[in-house]
């Protein structure tokens, strides 16, 4: 990237900021998440949060977003315009990030662990080409406040499995944008467990640009006391033949509040479109709140789109059976709880990464029930 | 003759014109065009209102102009010039009528075209009609019979001469004046509507029902409803909507107010087929409603049930405060949008009492290059304790060119209550138009068939008088729509 053109998106992304200002709750897309209240005072900054990869593996390229003179796969892909706030924030805010590249045909048999930390904005961009796999496993540091700006662009039949666990932050404000843009036949499966923070907010916009790119999201949050935990989704289906599904499962305790809002659009012409949605909340605490928006915009008729949502208590028959087989009610409860947020955990494929959020899970879930 | 046959040989009458494109040519008096203070009083004295009324009405205007027009539906349209249109109309010399007789012949000529000779109502249906001729009504029939039973139904203008004390209790406690741009806007300038009262423990011994129709050219309708039920009544209230072909687009934007007290049950049915435009998108109605029930007592009941296949624009949400305990809420809808229609419509179920319950039912179709968005709120709140929802809502799609959407809202603050959510989207199967095809069934009328059979849970809703109209409706406007 030339300079002249980074001070271009970096200026374009600041405009949008200005114009906008910090999302707040009379925002239809922030109605359930209060960014400007959350902030208070303190409002965006302009620091420049930390990233750390764990481990490179070989056959991935890196290279530091604050370096001069990128490459041209850098220059390509970053930074593509945005009407988006909180993405254009963690661009024109920022002064770095990490960029990583898997050749084509790489197939990645190492985990790749990315982190991000500390407090500020920053960017991310990662290019699988053209028939390159990986599995990445995105860590998230506590900070006061972090927004994290993160692209991926999937070449033609490149695959990639993102898991990311989001630990419980107590008065951490943590958002983050992931944007995908999917080619012909590529594959993306994620995974968001999420325990939630004072204002978590989960945001991903995935674009279906080629014949036959498939899209699989799902996600599990367990959040105690006062957390908060939003997903907002955004799929995009436009080109034919191409594939989404969604899976949320949400448990709140305490006087938690879990948010799902995921939208679906299918464009003029994107004939046999296939999409599925589902999001179910168990509401625990007394006080606890679940707040589901599952949208479908459509604008082509040969098309196979559904969604389902749900909110409730444990299901009473199911209680009474396992307690009338002599299991104490406690237990019980803890294995329905478990059951109900199996089918999002069975999701992910790489079978670490799934044992990893299944232990977070049972974790969080003894402190809520 | 079947309902299909009959469909098709309507259709084929209209030769794709709108049925109801024809104007009466009576002579109208009407308020200066525009809207001001003046407007508003200008009203408010024809009507010979008293002064809180006036007041009221003056307080409304005052906040309407202080606000802004909504912007968040998925409509659009060219900015309405409110000061460009009449916002009082009404047929010059009407004296009180003692009976229909007295009621100018051509006016009676234009129900007859509308389907709903009041002569013959009387006679046949056992269906009141209080007709809403652009801003006045003109005739009500079987009142006697209903101040037999202590059931008040009358224009609303009559209602707050007569019976001021249940007007102002009950007026804007449903719809704030200050509620939306809209419902402040008919709160300032309505010229009439429906008052219904139903006294305690009585069961309204008929369908009660109303046809509004606009008739002079750029008059705005602004009808007002208010139907309250009191403890252990109940009331069924049919309301139906034509208006003569227009070019130029006409403003709709009515208030509906339901009460049910305790045990009370309210049952509202709508079928709207203002004129939609033409098949090039020009002219037809702006349809703007806020339409609300609040469910105050116990074990009260308030269903909704709309078809909703006429109007350019459609901006409709008829919801239910469910407040008292055990009180239950229901939504039934069809829409259709073809051509260049544009329909955001569903519903709000706002659960307060403990074991409310609620069921949405959608059917969203869309053809041509229609957009069709259902959008839907279901809100529990702390204290409504093992709360129900249900909601389905489903869209057909017919041809590439429309959009159909789907926008729920699901919140809940109360661990015992219970919501599940459906929705699907496909186009009209192809394989049942084909069996149909194939065993020599027009290609109009099998859209029809398949179309009615997926509207079936809703139609099944309605009153028998309705659910002719309402499915020969959906054949007439899906007219066209495949092939």
């Amino acid at each position: 990237m030339t300079l002249a053109l980074n001070l271009d998106r970096k200026a374009a992304a600041a405009a949008v900021v200005h114009s906008h200002g910090v999302p707040h709750r009379r925002i239809e897309e922030w109605k359930y998440s209060d960014l400007k209240s959350a902030l208070g005072d303190q409002g965006l900054g302009a620091v420049t949060a930390e990233w750390l990869v764990g481990n490179l593996p070989s056959g991935v390229e890196m290279f530091d977003l604050a370096w001069p003179n990128p490459p041209a796969w850098v220059m390509n892909h970053f930074a593509r315009p945005t009407q988006n706030v909180m993405r254009a924030a963690s661009l024109a805010l920022s002064a770095g990030g990490v960029a990583l590249r898997v050749p084509a045909g790489a197939q990645i048999a190492d985990v790749l662990k990315l982190d991000f930390n500390g407090p500020g904005h920053v960017r991310g961009l990662l290019v699988l080409e053209e028939g390159a796999s990986l599995t990445l496993a995105e860590g998230v540091g506590v900070a006061d406040f972090r927004n994290v700006g993160f692209e991926i662009v999937l070449g033609e039949g490149a695959a990639l499995e993102h898991v990311r666990i989001s630990p419980e932050a107590g008065d951490a404000v943590l958002v983050e944008e992931v944007l995908l843009h999917l080619a012909a036949r590529a594959h993306y499966r994620g995974h968001f467990a999420g325990f939630g923070s004072k204002l978590s907010r989960m945001e991903l916009e995935v674009s279906l640009e080629g014949e036959g790119a498939q899209a699989h999201l799902s996600g599990v949050s367990v959040l105690d006391g006062k957390r908060h935990s939003d997903v907002t989704t955004h799929v995009i289906h436009r080109v034919v033949n191409t594939n989404s599904t969604q899976l949320f499962k949400h448990v709140a305790g305490g006087s938690a509040r879990a948010v799902y809002q995921g939208k679906v659009t299918v464009a003029k012409g994107a004939d046999g479109s296939d999409s599925s949605q589902t999001a179910k909340a168990l509401l625990l605490g007394e006080a606890a709140e679940a707040d589901l928006k599952p949208e479908l915009e459509i604008f082509a008729d040969d098309v196979k789109c559904a969604h389902g949502a749900a909110v409730g208590d444990l299901d009473a028959e199911s209680l009474f059976y396992l307690r009338a087989r002599g299991i104490p009610e406690s237990q019980a409860r803890g294995l329905l709880l478990q059951a109900f947020l199996e089918d999002a955990v069975a999701e992910i494929v790489h079978t670490d990464q799934r044992e990893l959020v299944r232990t977070e899970l049972l974790t969080a879930l003894k402190a809520v029930a | 003759m079947s309902i299909a046959a009959e469909t098709k040989s309507q259709v084929a009458e209209l030769g794709e014109k709108y049925k109801y494109g024809f104007v009466t040519d009576i002579e109208m008096e009407r308020a200066p065009k525009g809207l001001s203070e003046d407007t508003v009083r200008y009203i408010s004295a024809k009507k010979g209102e008293p002064d809180w009324m006036l007041e009221w009405r003056l307080g409304a205007f005052k906040r309407w102009q202080a606000m802004t027009e909504p912007k968040w539906a998925r409509v659009h349209y060219p900015k309405i010039d409110y000061q460009n249109a009449y916002y009082y109309a009404a047929p010059k010399n009407t004296p009180k009528k003692q009976s229909l007789d007295e009621v100018d012949p051509k006016l009676l000529e234009t129900y007859k075209k509308l389907g709903i000779p009041l002569h013959e109502q009387m006679a046949l249906a056992g269906v009141a009609v209080d007709a809403v001729f652009d801003s006045v009504s003109v005739a009500t029939t079987f009142k006697e019979k209903l101040n037999e039973a202590g059931v008040i139904f009358c224009p609303i203008s009559e209602a707050i001469r007569d019976y001021p004390d249940l007007v102002k209790k009950y007026l804007g406690t449903v719809v704030p004046v200050t509620d939306n741009y809209f419902a402040t806007l008919n709160s300032a300038v309505f010229s009439d509507g429906t008052f219904v009262y139903v006294p305690k423990g009585v069961r309204c011994p008929m369908e009660l029902s109303t046809y509004f129709r606009i008739n002079a050219s750029e008059t705005g309708q602004f009808e007002r409803t208010l139907i309250i039920a009191d403890e252990d009544s109940y009331v069924s209230y049919l309301e139906g909507c034509t208006a003569p072909k227009r070019d130029e687009n006409q403003l709709h934007a009515a208030v509906v107010e339901l009460i049910a007290l305790d045990n009370a049950e309210i049952k509202y049915s709508t079928v709207q087929n203002w004129y939609p435009g033409d098949e090039n998108g020009l002219g037809g109605i702006f349809n703007f409603v806020t339409k609300r029930g609040d469910c105050r007592g116990k074990k009260s009941k308030i269903s909704w049930t709309q078809v909703e296949t006429g109007s350019a624009i459609t901006w409709k949400y008829p919801s239910c405060i469910l407040r008292g305990d055990e009180s239950v809420g229901e939504f039934y809808s069809i829409a259709i949008a073809n051509h260049y229609q544009q329909a955001d419509t569903g519903t709000k179920m706002i659960h307060l009492g403990a074991n409310t319950r609620s069921r949405i039912i959608s059917k969203g179709i869309s053809a041509g290059k229609a957009q069709n968005t259902y959008r839907g709120l279901v809100s529990v709140y702390g204290k409504a304790k093992n709360a129900r929802n249900y909601t389905q809502c489903d869209s057909l799609l017919i041809g590439g060119d429309c959009g159909a959407h789907t926008v729920p809202y699901i919140e809940s603050r109360n661990k015992t209550a219970r919501i599940e959510h459906e929705a699907t989207t496909s186009k009209i199967a192809e394989d049942q138009l084909f069996y149909c095809l194939a065993r020599g069934i027009p290609q109009d009328e099998a859209v029809s068939l398949i179309v009615n059979g997926f509207c079936r849970e809703v139609l099944q809703q309605l009153p028998m008088e309705f659910a002719v109209e309402a499915q020969k409706l959906v054949g007439i406007s899906l007219e066209g729509s495949v092939g």
